[in-house]
């Protein structure tokens, strides 16, 4: 087995073609990586792990990450942040302990706490890994809460030429994804752009707290490229070079521009039978600049970069264990108009080793730890994780772990000085110390048949949370506010989830999700109440998905999808008076809501498919548009065109 | 071919990555860079909420006078809230008839926005200490007259107006007017949806050169770019266009002028 997956990983054909017909339905046999930092097909790995593919996300008809993750996931929710910025809450932990990869690689920059999702395109993704739960042990810090690893996709055929066209009222998409493949070299492009206009949203009177009105239109390229070079079976290299821009209107004469450059080279090596070794280094720059429409120039406020040098060692032993060595440097340089200074810059550095036990074929354990040094603040950090796996049955996996997951401080948190609107200043600490998850979690899954069910249940007790604390005076007379990044007491975030899933000979599959969270909303180190900055994650929520598909002729097929997804009402505090916080919080209720969508997809031939759904069925519309409310004005009706180009030429032969 | 090509690829790959800080550079201005004004333009960083800045346009240089807005109670107490009095649309025009001070008015900036306001207090301060001689003061998005008049005309740019004023002779021009609620000088209850404004007179048709909305929040600034035509009490006239509200940095309120006076 073992070497079947070292085979998919060097050819970088896809899993599903060689998935075994009975485990192909849950893609039990596809091979995933993230968990261990080591290939394993999904029903063998010891950490839990939820598998999106790209039949997932064609089904769903997502238009983004965003749409996908919320669509698929329980538990997930994106809302706003000030001016509009997406903040993640996934299973009660913010988008800053949530560290999104593609690849296995970081992104540079931030939107406000979280990495900017539109870098995050769907159009050359193969699949999404997501282990819930801390991390650190194997990706050091922000993988308190989890990891999320795009993979994008690898061409296996000669050439293929994909195009994709996606009208909707108020939103519309191209996406280009060109493969040619040699002997020893294959390449793929994928040119994409994204346009949302913008719109203004009617809200009742006296909402309990803040609404949006407006919701700014944006337009974003993106522009990648992956070269391959395989010169022998064992060896495999791979550059890569991204362009990425958005373009957000806030400003009518002075657009927000956010750019984005990304490049990497990687290598593969397997030394032996037993042997392998992955050597990477990654640069990515983000920057956020304004351009003046009057003026024509364009000043930029931010620029993040990262410089990422990676070596990771693997020896498969004879008896299936496995021995993971790796080490990590980062140079992380900060550039902020709101830094004193302007610039400031740390090195990371860290290594860490894991030892993968296949004790016997029903008992697998898996060790990690970590050690990561950052120069700034000289802040180190030890991480421990153990995981194992208990298969009583064949069709049936059990599995726990415990996990210490961290976040330093960032740059921005230790030396930020921003006056936000003369609202107040929010400060830097250079006190800081790091936040600190431990993660106790559990769960099964079990296959029969048709059917498959998964279960889980964790457990987080976070110490010294980072965020901003309560606003103050300097001094008793001052007139201007201050809101000073501190660590928060100890909290705790707990919960679970359930998924169904069923396919049926005849056509019919069907998947329904349900998560409990519970995040305790934290207090300051002396019991204050703080300004919750985000709206905590919801109780209950479920997803659901339903598909019917038929091919009536060679000529002509059909997919139906229904998918919708129910949010329980939530509640946040917020302080009555701001400048004077002894006159306490007020709670905020944030109302339920229910969301369903409708595809047909038509396919024509081999090369042309037509899609068309219905958004937002039960014409839902919030009375007041919250930061967390769906910003839909109630049903939509939307269409994707889609061609693959090379396949007409095989028609015509 | 195709393999040396790729192998340059590989080779730009690999050199791209050398940059390591920053590959952008070239891409942005430099914001340090003063602002660079024309003949008949005129740069006021009027962004301060306490400032009133008063031009004279027959001085060539210094011509903008920086005053401070009087916000300091002139008597300690402040008046009683009033939830449902709302002094805003008074029909008398006049500084005599309404005290000079800072009315407080509540605005519902997270909600249907500032057309939903409601007057909270009153706290009188000491009159606008006005320059001896000034054409027209501006303050952040507002802008009076010394008795001054105002049209807005449809040209956009300063080579199209027709060559005097007289072409505008028989059209109607505004006055200004008694405000209290666009003024913004106090912002620390805004947060709470509190602001105090200045009780004084402000020329409603020039002022709209800068529009100011919420929603949505944060405000929506939008530029005016017609020229307006100023007749002042002197029978003489000033043709002004607001160029630009931005300085190299993006903070709002920093304007550039085109001016033409007399005109």
């Amino acid at each position: 087995m073992k070497y079947y997956i070292l085979y998919i990983l060097l050819t970088g054909v896809t899993p599903m073609c060689h998935a075994q017909e009975n485990d192909s339905t849950f893609y039990l046999n596809d091979v995933v990586v993230t968990g261990t930092r080591t290939p394993k097909l999904l029903k063998d790995t010891p950490i839990q792990t939820r598998l999106i593919t790209a039949a997932d996300i064609e089904k769903v008809d997502a238009t983004n990450v965003v749409d996908l993750m919320q669509q698929e996931l329980p538990g997930v929710e994106f809302s706003y942040a000030m001016n509009q910025q997406l903040h993640l809450n996934f299973s009660g932990f913010g988008g800053q302990s949530i560290l999104f990869l593609v690849d296995g690689e970081r992104l540079a920059g931030e939107t406000l706490d979280d990495v900017d999702f539109t870098r995050l395109n769907m159009a050359n993704i193969e699949r999404i890994e997501i282990v819930k739960g801390a991390s650190s042990a194997l990706y050091g810090s922000n993988a308190g809460g989890g990891v999320i690893n795009l993979i994008t996709k690898e061409g296996t055929k000669p050439w293929t030429l994909n195009a994709n066209w996606h009208f909707a009222p108020r939103n519309t998409r191209q996406e280009y994804l060109w493969n040619t493949k040699g002997k020893k070299f294959r390449n793929m492009l994928n040119i994409s752009n994204n346009n949302n206009d913008s719109y203004h949203l009617k809200n009742a009177s006296n909402p309990a707290t803040q609404v949006v009105s407006t919701v700014y239109g944006d337009s974003c390229w993106s522009i990648k490229d992956q070269l391959t070079y395989t010169p022998t079976d064992r060896l495999k290299i791979i550059g890569r070079l991204g362009y990425f821009e958005h373009e957000v209107t806030r400003t009518i004469d002075a657009p927000d521009l956010y750019r984005d450059f990304s490049s990497g080279l990687r290598m593969l090596w397997n030394l032996s039978k037993q042997d392998n070794l992955d050597l990477a280094y990654t640069f990515d720059q983000y920057d956020k600049s304004v351009h003046y429409g009057i003026t024509d120039k364009s000043f930029r406020q931010y620029s993040n970069s990262q410089n990422t040098v990676r070596g990771v060692y693997s020896h498969n032993f004879r008896g299936g264990d496995i021995l993971t060595v790796g080490a990590d440097y980062l140079y992380d340089y900060l550039m902020n108009k709101n830094l004193e200074g302007e610039t400031c810059d740390q090195n990371v550095y860290d290594a860490f080793a894991q030892y993968d036990w296949l004790v016997n074929p029903k008992w697998e354990v898996v060790g990690a730890m970590r050690y990561d040094h950052f120069s700034e603040g000289k802040n180190s950090r030890f991480t421990p994780k153990l995981s194992a796996r208990y298969q009583p049955k064949e069709n049936l996996n059990l599995r726990f772990g415990y996990g210490m997951g961290f976040r330093a401080p960032s740059l921005k948190e230790r030396y930020y000085n921003f006056d936000m609107a003369g609202i107040w200043i929010v400060n830097g600490n250079p006190n800081l110390k790091a936040e600190v998850s431990h993660n106790f979690n559990v769960s099964a899954d079990y296959t029969k048949g048709n059917y498959n069910i998964t279960a889980s249940a964790y457990y987080n007790d976070v110490e010294n949370k980072l965020t901003t604390g309560i606003p103050h005076y300097a001094q008793a007379e001052s007139k201007q506010l201050y809101l000073d990044y501190i660590n928060l007491d100890n909290y705790s975030v707990y919960g679970g989830d359930v998924t169904i899933q069923a396919r049926w000979d005849n056509g019919f599959s069907a998947r329904l999700a349900y998560a409990y969270t519970n995040e305790r909303i934290p207090h300051d180190k002396d019991g204050n109440n703080i300004n919750n900055q985000y709206i905590p994650a919801r109780h209950h929520s479920l997803t659901a998905r339903a598909d019917w598909d038929k091919q009536f002729t060679r000529r002509y097929g059909l997919r139906l999808s229904i998918n919708g997804r129910f949010l329980s009402s939530v509640k946040n505090e917020a302080y009555v008076n701001y400048y004077d916080i002894t006159k306490g919080v007020n709670t905020v209720r944030y109302p339920a809501y229910t969301l369903w969508k409708l595809s047909v997809v038509q396919r024509f031939g081999t090369a042309f498919k037509l899609t068309l759904a219905a958004d937002n069925l039960l014409n839902y519309r919030p009375k007041y548009y919250y930061f967390n409310s769906p910003m839909t004005e109630g049903f939509t009706f939307m269409s994707t065109f889609s061609l693959d180009v090379e396949r007409l030429f095989k028609q015509r032969k | 071919m195709t393999k040396w090509l790729h192998i340059l690829y590989m080779l730009g790959a690999i050199l791209s990555l050398s940059a390591c800080k920053d590959v952008f550079n070239n891409l942005y201005d430099d914001e340090h860079q003063e602002v660079v004004l024309k003949e008949g333009q005129l740069y006021i960083d009027a962004s301060s909420w306490t400032d009133w800045h008063y031009i004279n346009f027959n001085t060539t240089t210094d011509n903008v006078v920086k005053v401070g807005i009087p916000v300091e109670p002139l008597i300690s107490e402040d008046t009683e809230s009033s939830e449902n009095s709302d002094n805003s649309e008074s029909s008398d025009n006049s500084e005599d008839t309404h005290p000079s001070g800072i009315y407080t008015y509540w605005y519902d900036v997270f909600g249907e926005g500032l057309d939903n306001h409601k007057f909270h207090s009153f706290t009188p301060t000491a009159p606008q200490p006005d320059p001896e001689n000034w054409h027209i003061a501006v303050h952040r998005n507002n802008v009076r007259t010394n008795g001054g008049e105002v049209l807005e005309t449809s040209y956009w740019m300063m080579e199209q107006l027709p060559e005097s004023s007289e072409a505008f002779k028989d059209s109607t021009f505004t006055a200004d007017v008694w405000n209290e609620l666009d003024v913004w000088v106090v912002k620390e209850q805004m947060l709470q949806g509190y602001i105090g404004n200045q009780g004084i007179k402000v020329n409603p048709v020039l002022s709209s050169w800068l529009k100011v909305e919420i929603p949505p929040m944060p405000p929506l600034f939008t530029r005016n770019s017609h020229i307006f035509i100023v007749h002042f009490p002197d029978d003489t006239y000033a043709a002004l266009q607001l160029e630009n509200y931005m300085n190299n940095k993006g903070i709002k309120c920093c304007l550039t002028i085109n001016y033409k006076y007399p005109y």
